[in-house]
């Protein structure tokens, strides 16, 4: 017996939330992007603080850098163009200005690979010996490979992004729980139009704006105490 | 000289040295407009140039364009700076661009060590270089930038200023950093942004092939850093590893400081990375 099309849950849906769940065993809580030393400079007071970090980011690094990548990755990998997506996986390797950056692309990057290959996507294997395969490469690979639209994605690479920046400053005690529910739900209204925005960019105008997180990022590496990875 | 359809002027220079023997020979020195090199020096032997990189005008207006490419070949040693700092001038609405490209071939090493660029109240202006490095290339490199004269009390006020910095080895991206600073936009006040500092600044060097040595690198990392450390009281100031680059990024107040901080670290990884100790060029002096 059939069921109605419009009664039926999207498959492309619950991969989405798979990929973009804070569950995902890629290890992303062990990183605060240079949140951590910003906090221990006392840069985020009070919840208005985390808020002006999150939402700055979102506009001037992850709008105008992953989210116009992720767009082309996954174009990329759905048009089988291999070359292209390596090209645009360097370039968001490149511009990731740190060492702790990198480090922790690389590292949940191939946590994500990994994890692919056990779930039976083949093309996954080649990228865990690739060390400069970005966790947004992978990340499009399975998006491309699931069917879920690329918009899509890029919304879910965001969210996932938001709440574990949101995440990292409830534990770094910038702010409670309520405060960061209120933020993350902003956010989420504003990542249709980041993702809108990413997707409209030229080729050359792609590149983060955030000088301030790069420099919170490699200040970060020296920091005496710490609880994340970056 | 050229105008540009933007009602300024059109320079260009191209450059080429090439190693003969010992020598460092600077064997193309083609120019357009207001842009020129005389003959280089030699103050630390035959076998490494420096350059002096002159624009007569002094400064850059809304409609300018200049173009810089200096190409090193296999084995040719070069350091390049200018005489007086770059100037990005109040623009009537017309961008000036700078666009720098340099490549460096096997063996070869090349310093871009120039003074300080200032973006004047009013400028609409972008600076873009591209370096392109073949396996068994050394390069040294920094852009200081100053938003305004903050000490003759003339801010940043209006105006955009855009920077882009792309280093490639053997055709893959090492490094591609971006800065844009529009007059009144929150980054310019931004922790994520430039938290209020008016200069920002940014420091490479190469540390070889990516996979060599990590004691080698560990250990310029920390001369960087022991060099930098005087001015972490006034400046932020962190050096980091990307893979096989030495970054050092700077945002500050005093593009002076700035200035030293980077001659600091360069003199200490100079040696580590060329062998050869540090030679300022006669010109810094005056």
């Amino acid at each position: 017996m059939r069921r109605a099309p419009a009664l039926t849950g999207s498959l492309a849906l619950t991969r989405l939330l798979h990929l973009s769940s804070p569950a995902l065993p890629v290890g992303a809580f062990a990183y605060s992007r240079g949140l951590e030393w910003v906090a221990a400079a006392g840069l985020t007071p009070d919840a208005a603080a985390v808020r002006d970090w999150i939402l700055g980011l979102l506009d001037r690094s992850l709008s105008r850098l992953d989210a116009p990548v992720l767009c082309r990755l996954h174009a990329a990998f759905a048009s089988g163009d291999t070359a292209k997506a390596a090209a645009w996986n360097d370039f968001l390797y490149a511009s990731r200005e740190t060492h702790e950056a990198r480090l922790e692309d690389r590292q949940t990057g191939q946590a994500l690979a990994k994890l692919l290959a056990g779930l039976g996507m083949a093309e996954a294997e080649a990228f865990r010996s690739d060390p400069r395969a970005t966790f947004a490469c992978l990340f499009a690979l399975a998006a491309a490979r699931w069917e879920i639209r690329s918009c899509d994605a890029c919304a879910g690479y965001l969210f996932s992004w938001a709440e574990n920046q949101l995440a990292a400053a409830l534990k770094l005690g910038c702010l409670g729980q309520s405060a960061g529910q209120r933020i993350l739900h902003e956010a989420g209204g504003l990542i249709p139009d980041a993702v809108a925005c990413g997707a409209a960019l030229a080729d050359e105008d792609i590149g983060s704006l955030a000088p301030g997180q790069a420099m919170a990022s490699a200040l970060h590496e020296t920091l005496e105490t710490r609880l994340f990875r970056s | 000289m050229q105008q540009t359809p933007g009602g300024g002027w059109r320079a260009r220079i191209e450059l080429g040295l090439r190693a003969d023997g010992q020598r460092a020979v600077l064997a193309k020195n083609e120019h357009a407009g207001p842009l020129v090199v005389q003959k280089p020096f030699y103050p630390e032997g035959a076998d490494l140039a420096h350059i002096y990189l002159v624009h007569p005008p002094g400064g850059v207006c809304g409609g300018d364009e200049l173009a810089v490419g200096l190409d090193l070949g296999p084995c040719a040693k070069a350091l390049a700076t200018t005489p007086a700092a770059g100037k990005f001038y109040r623009s009537a609405g017309e961008p000036a661009r700078v666009d720098q490209h340099f490549r460096v071939g096997a063996g070869a090493s090349l310093e871009w060590l120039p003074q300080e660029t200032i973006v004047y109240d009013g400028a609409v202006a972008a600076l873009a270089t591209r370096v392109e490095l073949t396996p068994g290339a050394c390069f040294f490199g920094w852009e200081i930038i100053c938003l305004g004269l903050a000490a003759s009390n003339k801010p940043f006020v209006h105006g955009e200023f855009r920077q882009r910095l792309e280093i490639w080895q053997d055709a893959r991206p090492l490094l591609i950093e971006n800065l844009r600073c529009r007059a009144g936009d929150r980054s310019l006040i931004a922790p994520w942004g430039l938290s209020g500092h008016t200069v920002a600044a940014t420091f490479v060097c190469t540390l070889g092939a990516p996979g060599g040595p990590e004691p080698f690198r560990q250990a310029a990392l920390a001369a960087a850093r022991e060099a930098v450390s005087p001015f972490t009281r006034d400046n932020l100031v962190a050096a980091c590893l990307c893979d096989g680059l030495l970054v050092c990024r700077l945002h500050g107040r005093d593009s002076a400081a700035a200035k030293k901080a980077f001659i600091a670290a360069w003199r200490a990884l100079r040696p580590l990375t060329l062998g050869r100790l540090a030679h300022p060029p006669r010109i810094w002096a005056t």
